[in-house]
């Protein structure tokens, strides 16, 4: 589904270069939920922006669904992320200006028509994510968590190849970050969803199938979830005392 | 079940929810436009043209007015074109994240920008025109009126209004496409958020700002004087470059001000931290707003203190002058005679006393004078034999008129200046006088001034021994000829008499003295000798009709204007009065435009760091601590802005004053004096905006 390739980024601030990413190379795979966790400043957002082509990354792959995103020009790259790639926000970034229902169809607005199928889906993905009663309220009417979970719904509205998450429960309480987790676990199980979520959170990550872990702008470690969640987290946990001695 | 949108509609409901910033951004386009446009309109009307002599001191100091108001205003229209954009790209880096491509964004954004700034710059500059007049009809009604007065536009004056409208809309069209181009997306999402702080320097900059400063001042009021002295050059307009100081050095008394504010924080460092780190954190936007508030406010100065520096030298000098009714005519007029005079008077219950008359003649008079070189620009100097016109009168006239006891010796001449000795219309490098109409030739040299207020006009008066007077007059036709006349009023004088005495006189005149006192007969002579066409006999000269003997042209220029001290106190503000309006319509202008940018920018970043006062809040600080930090912040924007804008040209102008003639004289400390009374009345114009615009940030931060 996802190949990522000898990726290398780096950013200048003034005369300095720093580089963020050193040569990342790992792949997702179809229905597979995967998480990047790692200290600040080791890339995992550099990555994950990268890879949804916000930023224009320095050298080397990436194949998305079987298509190179190097070399695409501003209006294929506009199409692949419109139509291949989901995308929460840490901060939800949903419109002010527009009701829930909306927000959840900007994806297919932008795209110019919307058919009466994808108001259907966006009530079906609201009800899915227990969100269906405030379709017709403005973003400063709804808690986090269900800014979170709209985010979640208009993320999957053109059925994407791939959800990226960036820090999705970075701005909720436990339980908000709760429902939002069990969203993207219901995306999986009934749409069969491949998600990509950076996270600091050890919690929402031992959701997940397998975890990349990020040092310095290079991986550090891989772990696949082959036991009890708890369990899991816990081998997170260590993994991440382990990469901070 | 609501109704799904698309595009078009979504882009529309977006426009809607956004309608905070774009009434903001209207507000500003609407300002600046409104008063380029009602300036320009005012600036060039013929009202103001025919008042304002081409190239002369007073048009010059409204042109530079102007250029500084149009920098403020682009400065100004920019700052709130980006700070809708700043808010804007949110909302547009979402939509890109989301998948809409350049393509598609495109229409709605250029639509939704051009729209506004469109509008909004086609509303301000249709708004001018009704402002400026509005604020004319003010000032007729309630300060001065006159026949100068009545306002006409020049609708050419559009094509300065429409360039700067183009330039606004095509400014957001710029950016507009240029957040388009951008290929960060993450970029375009996070711009509300990043803060621009300024490049910091240290303690230093404020005081070497000030020096800056002073030097720019210095340089740039010294480089024409150094043109002239040192290069026997005209000074070119680049030279104007040697102000750049002044702009430097305001920068970076504005960047101490932000960065570091002026109070020392070695005490108590932590006090008002949180206003000097938010305006530190907008750091560049700041220091810009500053800088265009001190030039407004300086701009503002500068055309209000016009006023006090001209109308208080006149007044004095009116009082003071030796008779209250002085007046000269070329012989072969039919003047009224003293008896006719007396009679006028006696009709409106005034006698009249101390009458005095004696002779002159206009003779040619050479001297030193500046030659251009074949560039147009250097020049030499150079005696020239019949340079100028200028009235001369014997020993025994010159005693008989002004009682002061005078001694010519044969072969020279005396000059009469003012009694300040300030004038400018003197001649003391003369080597020989010239009968016009026999050009017999006198050699002549100078001996020294004398000093009478009524003889310092712009034809100079000179004073010969009696016989060289009666030497150089022998043969002289009529209209060479003329007679100086005064009196004065037994008891109190009478405004109507003046009047009616005034039009009488100017009835007795025939076309021939239909003539400006710059209109040189003897230079026309001379020049026509040569082949030449006088420029006086061009369309160049001002032109001036009996027809109009109550306007500010003729009152200013006519060649016989009469000096009736009764008829000059009260007509003065009547005769200045477009000249005086202009003016004050300027510092209205300056000053509303300086009051709305310092009110928009406490305002913005207030706003802007709303957050923090809500942090603030919640981490326990009293409403006396938020209070203070608010009043920190907006003093900062609003006090150092007066302060330098204010004293710089107090400065300036005890400047220029002093560099006249090397002094200050009585009139010009007087005129310092009623300046500064004029700097207490803006200071509290401003102190009372400020006070409003705390008031109005409290209220919205909920304080």
């Amino acid at each position: 589904m996802l190949y990522v390739k000898e990726l290398f980024k780096s950013y200048e601030v003034g005369k300095n270069e720093y580089e963020v990413l050193k040569g990342i190379d790992f792949h997702v795979a179809q229905g597979e939920f995967v998480a990047v966790m790692g200290p600040s400043g080791s890339g995992k957002t550099t990555l994950l922006n990268c890879i949804s082509c916000y930023i224009p990354f320095d050298k080397g792959n990436i194949r998305l669904g079987g298509m190179e995103l190097a070399g695409m020009d501003e209006e294929e790259l506009a199409r692949v992320r419109n139509t291949k790639i989901g995308f929460v926000f840490q901060d939800f970034m949903l419109l002010d200006g527009l009701t829930i229902r909306e927000n959840i169809l900007v994806p297919r607005i932008v795209q110019g028509e919307v058919p009466k199928e994808a108001e259907k889906l966006a009530d079906q993905l609201a009800a899915m994510f227990g969100i269906g009663h405030i379709l017709n309220k403005y973003p400063a009417e709804i808690s986090g968590g269900e800014k979170q979970r709209a985010a979640v719904a208009r993320s999957l509205i053109n059925n994407p190849l791939i959800i990226l998450a960036d820090e999705p429960t970075g701005n909720l309480d436990s339980k908000s970050s709760r429902a939002v987790i069990e969203t993207f676990i219901n995306a999986k199980q009934k749409m069969n969803a491949t998600i990509f979520m950076v996270t600091h959170d050890s919690f929402a990550a031992s959701f997940c199938d397998r975890v990349i872990l990020l040092k310095d702008g290079t991986i550090y470690r891989q772990l696949e979830k082959w036991e009890d969640r708890g369990v899991f987290q816990d081998q997170l946990l260590d993994a991440i005392k382990q990469m901070s001695e | 079940m609501s109704q799904t949108i698309n595009m078009r509609q979504m882009e529309q409901k977006l426009q809607r929810a956004d309608r905070k910033q774009s009434r903001l951004y209207l507000f500003c386009n609407f300002m600046a436009l409104m008063i380029i446009s009602a300036y320009s309109a005012l600036m060039l009307s013929p009202t103001v043209q025919k008042v304002f002599p081409e190239g002369g001191d007073s048009a010059k100091q409204m042109y530079m007015i102007f250029v500084m108001t149009l920098v403020g205003c682009v400065v100004f229209t920019i700052y709130a074109l980006g700070l809708f954009f700043r808010h804007k790209s949110g909302q547009l880096g979402v939509l890109m994240a989301l998948g809409a491509s350049r393509k598609r964004l495109a229409p709605g954004l250029y639509r939704e920008v051009l729209l506004l700034s469109g509008v909004s710059a086609i509303a301000g500059t249709a708004a001018g025109f009704p402002f400026v007049w509005v604020i004319w009809h003010a000032f007729r009604l309630l300060l001065v009126d006159s026949s100068d007065m009545v306002l006409t536009f020049d609708f050419r004056c559009l094509f300065i209004s429409l360039l700067f409208l183009l330039l606004v809309v095509g400014f957001a069209g710029l950016t507009a496409w240029r957040y388009l181009k951008k290929t960060n997306i993450m970029e375009v999402i996070r711009e509300e958020h990043i803060n621009e702080p300024v490049k910091e320097l240290g303690r230093w900059c404020g005081p070497v700002g000030f020096l800056v400063l002073l030097a720019g001042a210095v340089l740039g009021y010294g480089a024409p004087w150094a043109c002239h002295a040192w290069f026997y050059m005209f000074p070119p307009a680049w030279v104007g470059v040697f102000y750049a100081p002044v702009f430097v050095g305001l920068y970076m008394i504005m960047l101490h001000t932000v960065v570091h504010g002026w109070k020392s924080h070695r005490r108590n460092p932590y006090k008002n931290i949180i206003s000097r780190s938010m305006m530190k954190f907008q750091g560049k936007q700041t220091v810009n707003n500053l800088l265009v508030v001190t030039l407004l406010i300086a701009g503002g100065c500068f055309a209000v203190f016009y006023l006090p520096t001209n109308g208080i030298s006149a007044v004095l000098r009116y009082a003071s002058l030796p008779y209250d009714y002085f007046y000269k005519y070329q012989a072969d007029q039919d003047v009224p005679d003293r008896t006719e005079i007396e009679a006028l008077g006696r009709e409106y219950g005034l006698s009249l006393k101390d009458w005095n008359e004696c002779d002159y003649v206009t003779v040619g008079m050479g001297g030193m004078t500046e030659i251009y070189e074949e560039d147009g620009l250097r020049y030499h100097i150079e005696y020239v034999p019949m340079l100028q016109e200028a009235m001369v009168l014997s020993e025994d006239a010159y005693r008989m008129i002004t009682g002061q006891e005078v001694d010519v010796k044969p072969g020279t001449y005396r000059c009469v200046n003012d009694q300040e000795g300030t004038s400018p219309y003197v001649n003391n490098s003369a080597k020989e006088i010239t009968n016009m109409t026999t050009r017999k030739v006198l050699a002549t040299e100078f001996a020294g001034y004398l000093h009478y207020d009524h003889f310092a006009e712009e034809i100079p008066c000179c004073v010969l021994d009696n016989a060289d007077y009666d030497l150089i007059s022998e043969g002289l036709t009529d209209d060479w000829r003329g007679r100086f006349a005064a009196f004065n009023a037994d008891g109190k004088d009478s405004y109507p008499f003046a009047v009616a005495f005034y039009h009488l006189f100017i009835s007795s005149f025939d076309q021939s003295c239909e003539r400006v006192s710059f209109y040189d007969r003897v230079q026309k002579i001379r020049e026509n000798e040569e082949g030449l066409e006088y420029w006086g006999d061009t369309d160049e000269m001002t032109k001036i009709s009996y027809e109009l003997s109550d306007s500010f042209t003729f009152r200013t220029y006519w060649v016989y204007m009469p000096s009736f001290r009764i008829l000059n106190q009260n007509d003065y503000l009547r005769n200045m009065a477009v000249m005086f309006m202009m003016f004050l319509f300027i510092f209205i202008v300056c000053m509303i435009t300086a009051l709305v940018v310092c009110h928009t920018r406490c305002q913005s970043i207030a706003l802007n760091n709303r957050y923090i006062f809500d942090d603030l809040k919640k981490l326990g600080a009293s409403p006396a601590f938020l209070d203070k930090e608010v009043r920190s912040q907006c003093t900062n924007v609003f006090k150092m802005p007066t302060f330098v804008g204010t004293a710089a040209m107090f400065l300036l102008y005890a400047m220029i004053l002093y560099a006249n003639d090397g002094r200050m004289l009585k009139t010009e400390w007087a005129a310092m004096g009623l300046c500064l009374c004029i700097i207490a009345m803006i200071i509290a114009v401003i102190y009372t905006v400020y006070r409003s615009t705390v008031k109005v940030i409290k209220e919205q931060l909920k304080i």
